[in-house]
Order: structure tokens, then sequence, then C-alpha cells
């Protein structure tokens, strides 16, 4: 009976667990992201120096280098930058007037990336770190035929300043930096290059030293120190060094923020102002907005900040003597704002966004060539939160005397970053989620509410259950109306297959969970999991300074609530749909050992071993042997439910799983030897029931690991030996209880056993390897909500970007070897080994898209058994649903409601059709016998 | 932090040595007719001893570069969004006329197959080699659902038997009437004494099936019965 099966089951297993086309694109949400733009490397520029139409450029915090039109926030293109991982975290993005390139530094290393399609032309690596990139913009004019040169200024033992040909790639020069001083940056006008350095005095002052070189040959043609006497205490006080302009300047402040100094490089002269207090709060912060183009007026606007309020003053420069004026001065206003500078021709803009306003002034007067009152950035905040512009970009096209057209991208104080067009938020782009660091999936509360009225029912008593029923569905009554006013609507758009399963109201099947994201910058961000296109929430939870970092980790206690606890080891919790914080019920982590809870083995890692107490008292030490390090842990979940306890043969035999809640897999990584080693722990008694090592290994490479039901997997890259392959691979171990059949193996009999009392029994483990074309970065599991579902192991592939989704009968390790399967083994859906495994791109969750930066990936079970949500963060933000045995238990987008009822009406038809005809014939037919 | 590990070895290996190998994707039709299409995003890996990887974003002019290569083998793989290329096996070592500069070969080497198996040779190089790679397939990403097709249902068996028969229930009238009354009469004893026509025939016998009295075990009498049945009607 089985026989006629197997072409069925194996005709299953082949596209089982594959994306199909209809379902791609619409089930799965991607945002492609960049992190937070930074102010200085973000600009508008025109790829193609011949067309008007202009991109987004930035080099973003999370050090990825991006393309965005302007005109939907769509992302071009995008490359990851390698920070080099230091502290020294500053980053460059230049880009020449009329250029198709444009130039990144970072780390040590200077790049020149296509602007149209994000293509290297060149990179440069520098003996130090990099300090500052500029663009030589020469106004001779032989220079500047084709790409124009960079600059670049690097630190480290030895500092140099080197030019850079614009076409190759080429180093033209490099002037080494004498002295101890530390180079600060690089300033280059049209006829001269600075190298600006800090040279630090004997009182602990700061004093700026400029030396001047000569742009074509290198050489050194003048040397300074600027006069800046006691204020400068640090060089944080320097607020700005400009560049690229007709006459760049140095500007900075005394600690205290009373008296603002600017030089123009190149001359000796210092002007002093005064910083007149507008309010009583002391300046946070002064910036200074000026334009970056050869050509462009020397104006230039300072931007003083408090806590509560913002305002500037705009500056000329008399380039013929050298000397800064004050012009004017734009007026107080409540608030946080952003200044952003944009040039046309000679003409220099300055673009101001506030709380509820955007304007734009010339640099020349003060008279507004533009307003528009700002209603919302339409983002999603916390509640009461005012959204604050944090900075801005602006393009600016001015005809006559009032602005025509004007684009701002305005990075918020939630993390957004917004395009206004005249006024009018055009797109967000969420780059607050680029640096996501814990995220939990919450049941919405309104679903809640059901779950928690039947649970009263069940456990009251009859009668009063009954009355809560009635009352009940009374309630319930009062949706009626507005049911049956929906209800032709719903018919219609489910017979068109238009309404999708996102359509508004209920959600049945659990897809539409609220995914909760916390930041690193302290906000906690609320998505939807069915319509992820909008936030829901977005606050702020923590305080925390500039700087600092937070290690939160999210869950959620009880349905339609997310709980918040960082290290300091307090939960805060919140409704998960609007976000309120739900005071007086702040569950804190008890310092006393509590009583119930004290008869459980905990165990946490203490330096390089493993220490377990059971009763507060040391239970087992797992301490690996000499010159082992443990690299990570991986319990089996705390929540992973298993349907059934043994595995189905082909022939209705049963192989029983070892199922066991408390399991973990440990590795440990031995340097010397370059050898991994993995172990199978039993966490309550300490015992290892499995282990293995593998020598020739790449430690330095990612090795993930997973613990799932009875079975684990870890992935790691292996070095080559004559005899043996080089690559990545791919162990996956099942554990059971007896190889046999129908055999439980030692413990069969028993009902009831402890592993701290008697001998353990040890499981029997079946490894196999595979050979994969890829790292893997990350590997997790797919969750359901009772485990009937076949289970599906979910991999991070960094190389190729993107995240794959691996059936588990295709890394069986019970695939048989050296032989082909046998007729019970196909029935089971098992096929002959094969040392590689060749990755399907119909595996790709992720599609065509590519899935940058993953760090992580969680799963939830849906409502519905056969579905589990999936949602993968690190730089971008990827989600989707799987059913790894199909959608058993739903009508998927394959169900054909047209073929269904047109199956129907032609059997009406038929029926119609034929009945009079066969009553015809049994008549004739009756009329012949008799 | 791979890079980072990279340049440590840049730095060190730099003056030593002067490995240069350059990887170029040609434009070969009909698979990738214009190797300026890949995403920006393709990229090679050189993968050397443990802690040595190389890592080079492909260039305007659809090359790889991977400068000053430390003594190693490595295993070179470009990755791709749209196509897949085969794996390289790319072996630096001392040049054999002991002068300053190394040799760089490049095979093709076969996953899940022991290092030494080489395959075809793709080039070797005293200092700088420049080889060309082609991708091997194009990633095809979604899985079509078998969708409805008119043809195809017609095409099936169980379509086509009933077709058939629906032809005979509506072709037979017609080809009796127009048949010789001789043969008519001939085709009628024929059709009366066939074992699936009449009362007792086998077609009555299984329209009449007494399903009921079957099961309660009157095997016997189910003859009887369907002539019950077809008097009573």
């Amino acid at each position: 009976m089985l026989l006629p099966l197997l072409p069925a089951a194996t005709l299953l297993l082949a596209p089982a667990c594959a994306v199909f086309s209809d379902e791609a694109w619409n089930v799965d949400y991607h945002f492609a992201l960049l992190g937070a733009p930074k102010e200085e490397t973000s600009f508008f520029h025109r790829p193609n120096p011949s067309s008007k139409a202009s991109l987004i450029y930035t080099l973003s915090e999370e050090h990825a280098l991006g393309a965005v039109n302007p005109r939907d926030g769509s992302l071009v293109w995008r490359q990851l930058l390698a920070s080099g991982g230091d502290s020294h975290n500053t980053s460059f993005l230049r880009a020449g007037e009329g250029q198709d390139v444009v130039i990144s530094g970072i780390g040590s290393e200077v790049a020149a990336w296509s602007a149209a399609d994000g293509r290297l032309v060149w990179n440069v690596h520098t003996d130090g770190p990099l300090e500052d990139v500029e663009i030589l913009e020469l106004s001779d004019g032989k220079e500047t035929v084709g790409a124009k040169d960079a600059v670049a200024l690097s630190g480290g033992e030895h500092p140099m300043v080197q030019r850079i040909d614009g076409a190759s790639g080429a180093v033209k020069w490099q002037y080494s930096i004498d002295g101890s001083d530390a180079p600060y940056q690089l300033s280059a006008s049209s006829t001269e290059v600075f190298a600006i350095l800090i040279h630090k005095t004997i009182l602990g002052y700061v004093k700026l030293r400029v030396v001047a070189l000569d742009p074509v040959t290198g050489l050194k043609t003048d040397e300074y120190m600027l006069s800046s006497e006691n204020e400068l205490a640090t060089a944080d006080n320097i607020i700005s060094v400009g560049a690229n302009s007709a006459s760049p300047i140095i500007a900075w402040t005394d600690a205290a923020h009373t008296t603002l100094k600017v030089n123009v490089v190149g001359t000796k002269s210092i002007s002093s102002f005064s910083i007149e207090k507008h309010d009583e709060n002391a300046i946070e912060r002064v910036k200074l907005h000026a334009p970056y183009h050869i050509n462009s007026l020397a104006h230039f606007l300072v931007h003083y900040e408090t806590a509560t309020s913002h305002w500037a003053e705009v500056y000329h420069i008399d380039l013929k003597n050298s000397k800064v004026e004050k012009a004017y001065s734009l007026p107080r206003v409540a608030g946080r704002g952003a200044f952003s500078t944009s040039t046309a021709d000679a003409n220099v803009y300055f673009t101001r966004v506030t709380r509820d306003e955007l304007s734009t002034v010339s640099s020349a007067s003060h008279g507004l060539l533009g307003r528009w009152s700002l209603s919302s950035f339409g983002v999603a905040g916390g509640v009461g939160e005012v959204i604050e512009p944090v900075h801005a970009v602006s393009e600016v096209s001015v005809k006559g005397d009032t602005v025509s057209a004007i684009r701002t991208t305005v990075l918020l104080s939630t993390g957004d970053w917004v395009l206004l067009r005249d006024g009018k938020a055009i797109w967000t782009r969420p780059e607050m989620l680029a640096s996501t660091v814990a995220v939990t999936f919450a049941m919405p509360a309104d679903m809640v509410t059901l779950a928690q009225q039947l649970e009263v029912e069940a456990h009251g008593n009859p009668v009063a259950a009954y009355i809560h029923r009635v009352q009940r569905h009374i309630t319930d009554l009062q949706k009626l109306p507005s049911f049956l006013v929906l209800m032709p609507k719903k018919i219609v758009q489910g017979f068109l297959g238009t309404s999708a399963d996102d359509a508004a109201g209920s959600d049945i099947f659990g897809f539409r969970q609220i995914i909760a994201c916390a930041t690193r910058s302290g906000r906690l961000v609320a998505l939807d999991a069915g319509h992820p296109d909008r936030t829901l929430w977005n606050r702020d939870v923590t305080d925390l300074k500039p700087g600092q970092s937070w290690r939160p980790s999210l869950s959620s206690t009880k349905d339609g609530v997310i709980q918040v606890s960082s290290v300091a080891g307090t939960g805060v919790d919140y409704n998960a749909t609007d976000g309120q914080q739900l005071a007086g019920d702040l569950p804190v982590i008890p310092d006393e050992p509590d009583l119930s809870t004290s008869r459980a083995v905990r165990y946490t890692m203490r330096g390089n071993s493993l220490e377990a107490t059971y009763d507060w008292s040391p239970s087992w030490t797992f301490t690996p042997t000499h010159g082992e390090r443990i690299l990570n842990l991986v319990p089996r979940p705390v929540d992973d439910p298993v349907a059934s306890i043994g595995k189905v043969l082909g022939d209705r035999r049963v192989l029983y799983k070892y199922l066991d809640s408390n399991i973990a897999l440990l590795a440990t990584a031995h340097d010397a030897s370059s050898k991994a080693n993995f172990y199978v722990l039993n966490t309550i008694s300490g015992a290892i029931l499995y282990s293995n090592t593998h020598p020739n290994i790449d430690l330095t490479a990612p090795i993930p690991t997973i613990m799932s039901e009875n079975w684990f997997a870890y992935s790691f890259t292996s070095e080559a030996s004559p005899d043996t392959t080089k690559g990545h691979h791919l162990v996956i171990g099942e554990l059971f209880e007896s190889l046999l059949p129908d055999h439980r193996g030692a413990m069969g009999a028993s009902s009831n056993y402890s592993v701290l009392h008697t001998p353990a029994s040890d499981p029997f483990t079946l490894t196999q390897t595979y050979q994969l074309p890829e790292p893997i970065s990350r590997l997790a599991v797919t969750r359901t909500r009772q485990g009937i579902t076949s289970r599906q192991l979910l991999a991070v592939l960094p190389a190729s970007n993107a995240l794959v989704g691996i059936p588990y009968g295709v890394v069986d390790p019970r695939r048989p070897v050296g032989r082909d399967a046998t007729k019970d083994e196909q029935a089971e859906g098992l096929m002959r080994y094969a040392p590689v495994l060749e990755l399907d791109p119909k595996w790709y969750l992720n599609h065509q898209r590519e899935v940058v930066g993953i760090k992580e990936v969680v799963t939830a079970p849906a409502l519905i058994e056969s579905t589990s949500l999936v949602f993968a963060y690190g730089l971008d933000v990827f989600g989707t649903r799987l059913s790894p045995s199909f959608s058993f238990d739903v009508l998927g987008r394959d169900f054909n409601k047209f073929q269904m009822l047109a199956t129907v009406a032609a059997l009406a038809v038929a029926t119609f059709v034929v009945t009079p005809l066969v009553m015809r014939k049994q008549v004739d037919q009756r009329w012949r016998f008799l | 932090m791979l890079v980072l590990k990279s340049l440590a070895v840049l730095a060190g290996t730099s003056l030593a040595s002067a490995a240069n190998l350059t990887v170029s994707i040609p434009s070969s039709p009909p698979l990738l007719p214009n190797p300026s299409s890949l995403a920006p995003s393709t990229h090679a890996v050189l993968i050397g001893p443990p802690g040595v990887q190389y890592e080079a974003p492909i260039r305007r002019d659809n090359t790889f570069t991977f400068p000053d290569l430390a003594e190693a083998s490595y295993l070179l793989t470009v990755h791709s969004r749209d196509y897949f290329f085969p794996p390289l096996r790319v072996d630096v070592t001392k040049a054999a006329d002991g002068t300053q500069q190394e040799t760089v070969q490049a095979w093709q080497t076969f996953r899940g197959n022991e290092w030494s198996n080489k395959g075809p040779f793709y080039g070797s190089s005293n200092g700088e080699l420049k080889i060309q790679i082609q991708p091997s397939s194009q990633k095809n990403f979604y899985q079509d659902r078998g969708g409805f097709n008119i043809i195809d249902f017609v095409k099936s068996p169980m379509i086509l038997m009933a077709l058939v028969s629906v032809a005979f229930i509506f072709g037979m009238p017609y080809i009796m009437d127009n048949m010789d009354p001789e043969m008519k009469e001939e085709f009628d004893d024929m059709q009366k004494k066939g074992p699936l026509s009449g009362s007792s025939g086998a077609a009555a016998q299984l329209r009449n099936f007494d399903i009921a009295g079957w099961l309660a075990g009157k095997g016997s009498t189910t003859e009887q019965g369907a002539g019950d049945t077809s008097k009573k009607r």
C-alpha cells in the first residue's frame, strides 16, 4: 500500500520549504537599512554629472555606505565598510563637484566608489588610521580634467599627508609630518593644502599647528602655530575646520562657550566674538555650517544649542583682508533645530528645520526665501513625545527671490530618516532598526482578551461560567451590524483574493504579532508583523548618555505585555499595542534566593568554566582542558514542544528520540592546535552525552551552534590538507534512546527516573557532515505551537547576504551512506547521502533581496500549527512566515477559488444536462423489457 | 573584522611578497552577456590558512584584485546575488628559480573532494596572475506552483476517459440510427446475449447491487434481491 505513496513522498520533498513566487514579496518584508546617517557624511550628489537627478549619499554610524533615491527612499546601492573594529570611530565621505565617484575613508582605507552603481573604483591603504580625507579642488583648471584627486591625512606612528590620484588610486606624493603632534584635520583651499595638528603644551592646553603644503609637489610651504592662548583645553572644543571653501576656517570656543574664535586658515589673525546668552540655560553645543564648494561665497553659520532652545548667527568673511564679520542672526526657537547648507552657483542658502517649521534664508540677507509649516513628520513616536530634528541635509533650487523646490532629509530624534519636499514628508526610513540589539514577539492585547475570557470560563464554576459566556456573546452581538455591513465586501475580497490575510480586524491565525525591538540608542520600537511598513510606536525607554551602551533583554512575560530588562536587573513592562508603560507592576528580580525556585539547577559561565549549582550549592563544574576556551553554550530552548516521542520509519516501526529538556551544546576551541570541540551536556548532572573534536579548524571564522528537539547542529570552516577537503561544513547530530527500532533502550521500562540518582543512559548519536559552498554565521530553528510541524533549520549566509531555510530532511543524519535508499527509507523521505549540500536558491527566504548584516534570527509560533514567524535583524530587518510542512491547516494562496467554483458550476451544469438524458434512457429500457 | 586580519597580514607580507591576483568576469553569453549588470555586492573571497582571509568587492571594470598575497593555498569563491561561480584553488608559492618573485597558480576545485584533487588549470604566473572566471549557473529563487492549465487538465487520463465515454453516450444512438437495419438487428441480438446487458447481465447487476444485503452476508441472494429491486421499479 505504501508503494504508490513513494513517488508522492519524493515529489513532496523536493519543493518543500521553497519560496513560492506568489508568496514572495507578499508574506515577507524587508527594510534595507543603512543605520543612522551622520551629518558630516550625508549629502545630495549627482551620480552622473550630465544629468540633473541627484541621489542622497551617506556613510552611516553602522559603517554602511549607500545611495538613497530621494524620490521614494529606496536604496540604490550599499556597501558595508569594515571599520577595522577599533574605537577610532571616524569615517569620511566626500564627493567632488561634477564627479561620478564618491570617496570614503574609514579605518585605514581610502576607497573610491562609482556613484551610480556602487562599484569599487580604487582603494588605498594607509599605514596609520585615517584622520581626514578631502578632495582637492584646484582652481587652476589644468589639474582637474577628469577625476579629482583626494588628499588623506593619516595618524599612527608615522603621520603623513598623501595625495591620491583620482583616476587610478596611485599615491602622487606623500609628506611625512614630523614631531609628536597628533594630526587632526585637513583643509584645502584652491591653492594650498593645510594639515592641522594638535600640539599639547606643557600646561595641558592644546594649540593648533598648521602646516601648509603645495598641492602639486607636496612640499611644505609654510608652518605656524595659532596662538589660541589658554582657552582651548581639549580638541573637543574645536567646532569646525572648514575645507574646500574659498576660505577655510578654524573655529573654536572656550569650555564655557562664552567666546567664539574664528581663524581663516592661512592667516594668523583670530577674530573673537562673544556669545550672547539667550536664555537661562547654558549653551550645550555649538555647530558650524559652511558651504563645501570652492566657488561659493565665504559665508558660514554658527548654530548654538541649549537644552531647551536654539538659535544661529551668520558670518561673512571678507576675502581680501580675511576679516570675519557677523552679518545677521536667526531668532531663538524652542526645542532643537537642524541647519543645513546648500549652494547654487556661488549663492549659499541655509535651511532651518525646527519642530514645526521649515524655512530657508540666503546667506547674504536674513529675508525668508521660503517657509513651510510642518504638521508632523509622519513617524510614530512615544506617548506625548515631541519629535525633534537632529540634523538635516538639503537641496534647494531658487528662482528669483523664492525657493521653487526644496528637498530636505532630516534625521529625527526617533531615529527615523525623513525626506521633506516643500514641507511635506514624502518618505521615512526606520534607520533606528539598524541598531536593534534585542527583539521579542508579543501577542497583541485584543487577541489576548478572548483567550483570557475563555480561561475564566474554563476555571470558574459551571453556572458562573455559563453566565459569563452568555454575557460575552451579548457583547459580541454589538459587533454584528458592522460585521454584516462588511460581510459582502469580505466575500468579494475573499473571492477575488485581494483581501490577503492582513485585512483589518481580527487575526485568527496569529500572523499579526507585535515585534518589539530594543535599539542601541535606548529606544523600544514596535512593529506589526502583519503590517510591517508602519511602526506601531517608538519610545525612549532608557536615559542613556552619549556613548553609553545597554544590553537589554526583551521578553513577553504574558500576552500583550513586553518586558524590558537590562543588566541592572529590573524589568519594566509595556503595553504591546500602544507602548504605554504599565505602572505598578514592576517585577524586581530577587536578590535573596527565592525558595520556590531554588530547587533548580542553575549554571553560569565563570571565567573559562561552566559552574552549576543545585540548592545553592555547587553541583558540577565543566572546566575545559588547558589551552581550551569556551566559545558558546546553546541549551535546548525552554519552550520547545515536541509532538512525537519517536520517528516513524517506513515500515511503521519507531525509533525513539532522546528527549531531555536539560541538554545543551557547548563549543570550545583549542587555539594552539586549532581544534574545535563540541560537547552535548546534561545540564542537571553535568554528564557529557556526546563529544566530538574537529582538527584543522579556522577558529577566527564564525562557529554557530543550535540545539533543538533531539538534535543539534553546528558549522565551521576547515583548513585543507592534501587528502581532506577545505571549506565550510555543517554537522548535524541526532540523539536516540536506541538505534534499534521499537526499542526504548535501558530506560525503556521505567516510568520515572532522575539523572542525579540513576546511572545515566547515554543516548545513541548519529551525526553527519555536509560541505557547504559558503560560511554560516548564525543558526536558528523554526518554532510552531505544538511541535507537530517538522522543523526547519535557518542559517544566515553572510557571504550571499541571505537567510536560508534548510529542510531537516535534507540534512537528516540518517541518510544512507554509500548505497541507495531502500523503499522504506524512501517512504520516510531519506535520500542517499551526498557530502556536498548545495544550498538551493529556492530555500533563500529573502529570495532576490539582499539581507545584509544579519546578526540574530528569532522565531515565534503563530496561532496555527503549520506556521512559524521569522524575524531577522542586525543591520537589515527581515521577516517572513514559514510553513515547513506546508500550510496544512489554512488555505494558502495555492488554493484557487475560481477553479473550485468553476468545477462546482461545471458539475451542476453537467448534472442538469445529463439528468433528462438518463431519465429518457431508463424509461426506454423499462419499455424494452416489459 | 576579517579585513582587519587580512590587513595585519598585508602589513606583514607587503615587503616580502609581491604576489597579485586579478580575477575578471568576462562577458559570457547567454548566461551573463553583460557582467556590468552584476550587483555591486558581488565580491570574491580568498580563504587561506586559519586567520588569513582576503575580500575584494567588484570593481567598475568587472574585476577583483587581491594585492600582496601571502604564501599559502587559498580557496577562491565568488559570491554574487544572481549567479553561481565555480570555486577555485589558488596557490601562492616561492618561485622555483629562487628569485624574489612568487608563483601564483589557479585551478578549479571541487567541493566535497580532497584538496589535492584539482580540476582544469586556470593559469600560472610569476608575481601577477590574471584569470577569468565565468558563472556556472543563474540562481533561480522561485518555486512556481502548478497552476491551473486547461490543456494539462484536458490531457489528464481521467478527463480523456470521461470524454471518450461522453462521446460514446452521445455518438452511439447516432451511429445506431445510421446503421443498416440488418446489422442493427444483429447488433441488438448480440447486445441481448452479451454478458453485460439484460436484467441478469453484469452491468445490471452492478447497477442494482444491493450493498446492504451484501454486507449482511446475503451473498447468494444477491441475484434475487437485484431482481426484486428491478421489479419494484
